[in-house]
């Protein structure tokens, strides 16, 4: 195990890299996300930030560490996906459903922004909701990091 | 044994770029609510020993790794380098007075880049 870490050829360097960097950045955006919204509860105040995190930060590192995965899985397991292993299969059960999480945690956080401006405060149920679907996206990504690094079977 | 010790590293990695697009946000304007830079400011710690010593102690684990290798003196040199201008970011961020916030940080991001580069390029390897 410890040797074959060492071979891979150069060419899924690029699209390694770009697969690592986008899911740092949207991991990233995530954690602003979560962070804001906590404060903004605790504030009292509905914050921008959290919403500006999921459009700048975690929605754009999830295009393009999607993006990459398929690139560097056309190039490590190229053909039908009947024979992919069980970590890539981790990837997937943990990537498709981050995307559906995240629209929805943008839905709610600009509906709470609309209705506090309208309202002069409220939408802490929206925010609320958010805070939930975001922290079960880090949950699940940690397990896909998990499964990307040691590689399961 | 090797399985954790990489998790872990990669694990800490995420955490340093976790502080980097949280500085980022600020930099570019966003409020820097008491609770998120304390969170940033965590994650850069505990990151930034994670990536060290687990880093460190994975060359000395793989076989085909040595911690003299030109490509993991080559990091641990940037990684020093982003440790002491993220030190100098968080002193901006504290006390604004002291400005130079918006360099500190940019100028950390790009050895933090650098760093990824060469984890995965690992040139000489």
């Amino acid at each position: 195990m410890s040797v074959l870490a060492v071979i891979r050829p150069h060419s899924w360097d690029l699209p390694l890299f770009l697969h690592v960097l986008g899911a740092m950045v949207m991991v990233g955006g995530f954690v602003l996300a979560i962070t804001s919204l906590g404060s903004s509860a605790r504030n009292g105040q509905v914050s921008r930030l959290s919403f500006r995190a999921l459009v700048y930060g975690a929605l754009p590192g999830f295009i393009v560490m999607r993006g990459a995965a398929e690139w560097i899985r056309s190039k490590e397991f190229p053909g039908s996906s009947d024979n992919d292993p069980a970590w890539l299969g981790i990837g997937y059960i943990v990537a498709d459903p981050t995307l559906l999480f995240l629209l929805i945690s943008m839905l709610l956080i600009g509906l709470g922004l609309r209705r506090a401006r309208r309202d002069g405060g409220g939408g802490g149920g929206l925010l609320k909701a958010a805070t939930v679907l975001i922290a079960l996206v880090l949950v699940a990504d940690l397990v896909a990091i998990w499964a990307m690094t040691t590689k399961p079977v | 044994m090797y399985d954790w010790l990489l998790f872990l590293h990669v694990l800490s990695a995420f955490m340093l770029v976790g502080t980097v697009v949280v500085y980022s946000a600020v930099v570019l304007g966003a409020p820097a609510p008491a609770r998120t830079a304390s969170v940033a400011n965590i994650f850069w710690a505990v990151g930034g020993l994670g990536t060290l010593l687990l880093g460190i102690a994975l060359a000395i684990q793989v076989d085909g790794y040595h911690p003299w290798d030109g490509w993991i003196l080559g990091a641990i040199v940037l990684w020093a380098g982003a440790t002491e201008l993220g030190r100098r970011a968080q002193l901006a961020l504290d006390d604004p007075a002291a400005g130079k916030l918006a360099q500190w940080h940019w100028l950390r991001t790009v050895f933090v880049l650098a760093l990824l580069v060469v984890m995965v390029w690992k040139p000489g390897a």
